[in-house]
């Protein structure tokens, strides 16, 4: 008598339909040698939010009963298999207000495995896991994380190959063979695909991981008042106005305290103030507020509450200004304006490394054009990396050529 | 159209007037100096709304008369008034009632005070404009506070008492007056007016406090919650109505000391009770035809009262059962119904049922069903329902079967 | 009753000229749960910077509800309230009526308070639309009811509206194996519906918050105004369009550009085109609606047919139309 559970930790709405195949995946793969199972979404979660980070569930048991145990549920109190899709997820989870900052391997049990998709090494992504106080397994898919949006999805054989992992990291539930058989049956399946799971079960890297390593921060949380301790008539206080950062200059908006949404980003801007024209329309047009108003008149993005979107990249009319930078190239959210303020060249130094780096600003996802993502996938599927440099788009793209 | 009389027997700082229930409810809104009304047409309620606007038209009331496209707007409207300070009204009958369904359920745990009138009018299909209590008792879980009133002069001082009970902070919960369509509403009986100055001494102005919404005290008013904040949210709605019972008996007192004039007993209307061998039970003005009855009774040496209540929520319960206790047994009439429930009983009788589940003594319960879509109750009906309940009373147990009076089979 | 001194008089909001004028101030702040790249919470912000510190906002159900204030926290710094999906209308009519009786009465200090109340596309054009018909015709009560459309039901995971464009791809009408295109309905006209409906409503504005001083100084511009007043504000959507975030911006002037969306104000009854829609009806040609639909996902599935009606109806909107882009009457049909 068993029961395997599996959560697959990613972005929402860019990874969603990824994370629904490989849920559904895994349970129609047990279905093979006659488990019961159950695949299903963290109602919570939903309605998803691109890049907020969100949770699917399978679930796999011998009987029925052991089955009903985890029904009815949210989340399960803990996973044998956290499948991370987004290596940038490493860094933690807030998918909600007042539920702090999570650690990736929150739920994962003593002794389970961490599967990501990532081209870091261990070494680089530990020192963004947070340390768990139980020892687990570390276990990779040399690839880059799959993203796609609601409508066009793209086929880069990811929810294969996770399969294909899941049958090395759980054989006794998930043969090779009967993962085989449940993407050839899919109706996204083929014998490609099929072939990428058994690479991905070849390939698959894995190490232990013990309590000692891992990111030691204490991830910041919240405690939830009492019914008596809350306000009446479902009222709370709105936020303060915001300060002048210094001198009675500039202007630093406060923010809400509950929901900080920069682990919703995969890349972050980098930027370079000595060319900043000071046009504002970083500043303006950042729907999430994020820019703190320097005393000087610069624009500095606040990197606890950026989530990414690019926007400022692309209304920026400056050539270099605003970069867009992967968010693993960075361990912490210090403000560049300080560290530019501190040591200019300094500055300089570590901003050139990130923003030269092709690697690192090569955008991470998002749809622009109908067959972009055959392209992408047409060009290095088999190393499982997958290179695309699009342009800079917006009305200042001509400016930045 | 409303007379003044020449008081016999009148009431300190008091003004006699002929008027119905929906005119004696324009008297009270407009010595409470009502902010902001909203009107939408539907029998047999509007009769207030077309009397506000005669009292704002003369000059008698300074108030924002908006006629709204729809009940959904309409109470939508006087909603969001509320939540900056104004004192509201609003109002309407069975499937209009049911049109604002949705500004209904969120009134409760918004905790806005909002006073409104039902005319119980039965509910659409067919379309039919005679009392029947389903379209108020509909909100009866929702967190709403219900009373039911039987003459103008009930509908007049409930009024008032509403306002001061819903508005009181601790309770800040919505209250429906339920008043028998055609009968009270279009019907015109001699009242007691209060002075102005009297209704200032007993109706405190309405302060929102910390849930004003206002530049000056900026909050977010229900912003989304998840599972892990409705149930402490109920749990807060379930006290303040918990607490409301504390403020009936408060403002009710107050209400006698500084009009000179009221009922003891806020909860429900006992008629002949204290030595009833047969208690029947009716809201609204069912009443009326039940009291007439009960004398007749009286005469032919049937012992026979009557508990009538006034508050249906919050339930008194404590009081309602030492109340029916005290007889052989009990005849409830409901002038609605409730399909598919225990024993195929009207509201009334179940939540009675359920009131007497633990009380030490439980005489039998008879349930009857009476006097829909207008449908008169007549003395027939009454005496025919006391006979049921004497037949239970002697065999020592309820008929479990409810009876339908009055149906031509 | 105490002596009143209520005018009903507006603020006075001059409109900001140039970006660099615009208000430091943030009202609507960070921490809110909404997509990469959201263009409708952008317009929030802009909203209420526009509109300044001494207003109320109500705001109906749908994304800039459940997504802002998401599990019992909040990023507005005035004073915000729910409303229901439909209830726009209602909630501008009965915050400004409300304060108004109580200035009146003077049992409040009488000041000119902003009364904002957003709806999307969903609550707004679809189940709210009596009701905002209803408050555009009550010219005593000062408001600003703002649509911000993204063109779906967004909030419930983007399903169609009545502002839904032709043929898009959402969960109502996906693009199956039989039925290429379930949605035919073309998207409703509802600021020139609005305006042309209600002779009596002072202000009436089409806005893209992609130019974001312009559609701040509308704003401005429906405070000040007095009576009650109407912007649509067309918010591409990330999610729900199925584009990369940091397209947003742009795709909110292609809209314009190509013609797919008008620019335009109707003011005390005369109707101004402004930016670059001025330019196309003053003969700047437009950008063929494909650089638009294409760089969404949600039209990957468009045939050249499909592409080349939905230019036919974006022709006919600005060559036949007697009001451009705004009214839908011809002068004649040709044939017939």
């Amino acid at each position: 008598m068993a029961h395997f559970t599996c959560e697959v930790v990613y972005r929402g709405i860019f990874q969603k339909n990824l994370a629904a195949r490989i849920c559904r995946g895994i349970v129609l793969s047990a279905r093979k040698a006659g488990r019961w199972g159950i695949a299903f979404g963290r109602y919570g979660d939903s309605p998803q939010r691109n890049g907020i980070p969100a949770k699917d569930f399978a679930i796999v048991a011998d009987t029925q009963e052991e089955l009903e145990q985890n029904m009815a549920r949210y989340e399960p109190k803990e996973v044998d298999v956290t499948i991370c899709v987004d290596d940038t997820l490493s860094k933690g989870v807030e998918s909600w207000a007042w539920y702090g900052l999570q650690p990736i391997n929150r739920l994962t049990i003593s002794g389970g495995t961490l599967l990501m998709t990532s081209l870091q090494s261990p070494a680089d992504l530990l020192k963004d896991i947070h340390k768990k106080d139980a020892p687990y397994s570390l276990a990779l898919i040399r690839a880059k994380a799959s993203f796609s949006g609601l409508w066009v999805y793209k086929e880069d054989h990811t929810e294969a190959r996770i399969l294909g992992a899941l049958a090395r990291i759980k054989p006794e539930f998930l043969s090779l063979d009967a993962v085989g058989q449940a993407i050839k049956e899919a109706e996204w399946g083929s014998d490609l695909k099929v072939a990428s799971a058994q690479k991905a079960h070849e390939r698959l890297e894995s190490r232990p991981v013990k309590i000692t390593e891992g990111n030691p921060e204490i991830p910041y949380s919240f405690e939830m008042p009492k019914w008596w301790e809350m306000r009446e008539g479902v009222s709370i206080p709105a936020i303060p106005i915001g300060k002048p950062m210094e001198g009675g200059k500039g202007y630093v908006p406060e923010r809400n305290p509950y929901f900080k949404k920069f682990t919703t980003r995969t890349m972050r801007p980098v930027i370079d103030f000595d060319k900043c024209v000071k046009c504002t329309l970083c500043w303006i047009q950042c729907p999430d507020s994020c820019f703190d108003v320097t005393p000087d008149g610069l624009y500095d993005a606040n990197m606890e509450a950026c989530c990414g979107c690019g926007v400022c990249e692309a209304v920026c009319p400056a050539k270099d200004c605003v970069t867009m930078v992967r968010e693993d190239a960075f361990e912490d959210n210090a403000s560049q304006w300080e560290m530019w303020r501190k040591d200019k060249g300094q500055y300089k130094t570590w901003m050139t490394d990130k923003i030269h780096s092709k690697e690192h600003i090569t955008r991470s996802h998002g749809f622009r054009f109908r067959g972009q993502y055959e392209e992408e996938v047409k060009k290095e599927l088999d190393s499982g990396g997958i290179e695309i440099i699009a342009g800079i788009p917006g009305e200042n793209a001509e400016s930045k050529k | 159209m409303a007379v003044e009389t020449k008081p016999a027997g009148a009431v300190a700082d008091h003004k006699e007037m002929l008027i119905s229930g929906s005119e004696a409810c324009a008297e009270a809104l407009t010595l409470a100096d009502l902010d902001v009304v909203t009107a939408y047409p539907i029998r047999p309620y509007d009769t207030v709304m077309q009397a506000i606007a005669k009292k704002i038209a003369n000059g008698q009331l300074v108030a924002e008369y908006i006629v709204a496209e729809g009940e959904h707007s309409q109470f939508e409207i006087v909603k969001h008034a509320s939540t900056v300070g104004a004192r509201v009204f609003c109002g309407s009958s069975g499937v209009g009632w049911m049109y604002a369904m949705e500004c209904l359920t969120v009134t409760p745990p918004l905790r806005v005070p909002m006073v409104c009138m039902v005319g119980n009018r039965a509910l659409d299909d067919p379309g039919a404009f005679g009392v029947e209590h389903n379209d108020a008792l509909v909100v009866r879980d929702l967190g709403w506070m219900l009373i039911w009133v039987d003459t103008a002069q009930e509908m007049l001082d409930t009024t008032l008492l509403a306002y001061r009970i819903a508005e009181d902070r601790r309770v800040f919960l919505p209250c429906a007056i339920s008043a028998d369509g055609a009968f009270l509403t279009h019907s015109q009986a001699l009242c007691q007016v209060p002075s102005r100055a009297l209704v200032d001494k007993f109706l405190p102005r309405y302060e929102r406090g910390d849930l004003l919404l206002h530049p000056d005290n900026p909050i977010t008013v229900a912003p989304q919650a998840n599972e892990d904040w409705v149930i402490e949210i109920r749990r807060q709605n379930d006290e303040a109505m918990k607490r409301a019972s504390t403020v009936i008996e408060e403002a009710y007192a107050d209400f006698r000391k500084v009009m000179g004039r009221g009922p003891e007993n806020p909860w429900f209307e006992e008629y002949m009770a204290d030595d009833a061998e047969i208690i029947l039970v009716g809201m609204g003005t069912i009443s009326l035809p039940m009291k007439v009855g009960i004398r007749n009774m009286r005469a032919q040496g049937k012992k026979v009262g009557l508990v009538r209540p006034r508050w249906f929520r919050p339930f008194p319960t404590e009081r309602i059962v030492k109340a029916l206790s005290r007889a052989s047994a009990i005849g409830v009439i409901d002038r609605d119904y409730s399909f598919g429930s225990p024993f195929n009983s009207g509201v009334v009788a179940n939540e009675i049922r359920s009131a007497m589940y633990n009380a030490d003594k439980r005489p039998p319960l008879m349930s009857f069903i009476c006097g829909l879509g207008g449908r008169e109750v007549t003395l027939e009906d009454v005496a025919k329902a006391t006979d049921m309940c004497y037949a239970a009373a002697k065999a020592g147990k309820s008929d479990p079967k409810t009876h339908w009076l009055g149906v031509r089979e | 009753m105490p002596e009143s001194t209520f005018t009903n008089a507006t603020q006075i909001l001059e409109p900001f000229k140039g970006v660099k004028k615009v208000t430091i101030e943030e009202y609507f702040t960070s921490g809110h749960r909404t997509c990469q790249g959201c263009e409708s919470a952008l317009v929030m912000k802009l909203m209420v910077k526009a509109a300044g510190p001494r207003t109320i906002v109500l705001g109906s159900t749908g994304c800039m509800y459940v997504a802002n204030t998401t599990y019992y926290t909040t990023p507005w710094v005035v004073p915000w309230m729910h409303t229901q999906l439909g209830s726009s209308g209602s909630a501008a009519l009965g915050t400004a009526a409300g304060l108004k009786a109580l200035m009146k009465k003077g049992k409040m200090k009488s000041e000119p308070i902003n009364v904002i109340a957003f709806c999307g596309d969903g609550g707004g054009a679809d189940m709210g639309l009596g009701a905002i018909s209803a408050t555009l015709t009550h010219k005593e009560y000062n408001s600003l009811i703002l649509l911000y459309d993204n063109e779906s039901y967004a909030n419930t995971d983007i399903q169609l509206s009545g502002s839904t464009p032709y043929g898009a791809n959402t969960t109502f009408s996906p693009p199956g194996s039989v039925h290429r295109i379930i949605h035919t309905r073309w998207k409703k006209n509802t600021a020139g519906m609005l305006a042309a409906g209600h002779p009596e409503c002072r202000y009436v504005a089409t806005v893209d918050a992609s130019y974001a001083v312009e559609m701040m100084n509308k704003v401005r511009k429906a405070l000040t105004k007095g009576g009650p007043t109407f912007i649509h504000s067309l918010d591409p959507c990330p999610k729900g369009w199925d584009y990369d975030p940091m397209l947003s911006h742009e795709l909110g002037e292609l809209a314009v550009e190509t013609g797919v969306f008008p620019l335009y104000e109707v003011e005390d009854g005369v109707v101004r085109h402004y930016g670059k829609s001025k330019a196309i009806v003053e003969g700047r040609p437009r950008k063929p609606v494909r650089e638009y639909l294409l760089k969404q996902g949600r039209f990957a599935h468009f045939t050249e047919e499909d592409l080349g009606y939905f230019q036919s109806k974006v022709d006919e909107m600005w060559d036949k139309w007697e009001v451009p882009g705004v009214i839908p009457f011809w002068k004649e049909r040709p044939g017939k």
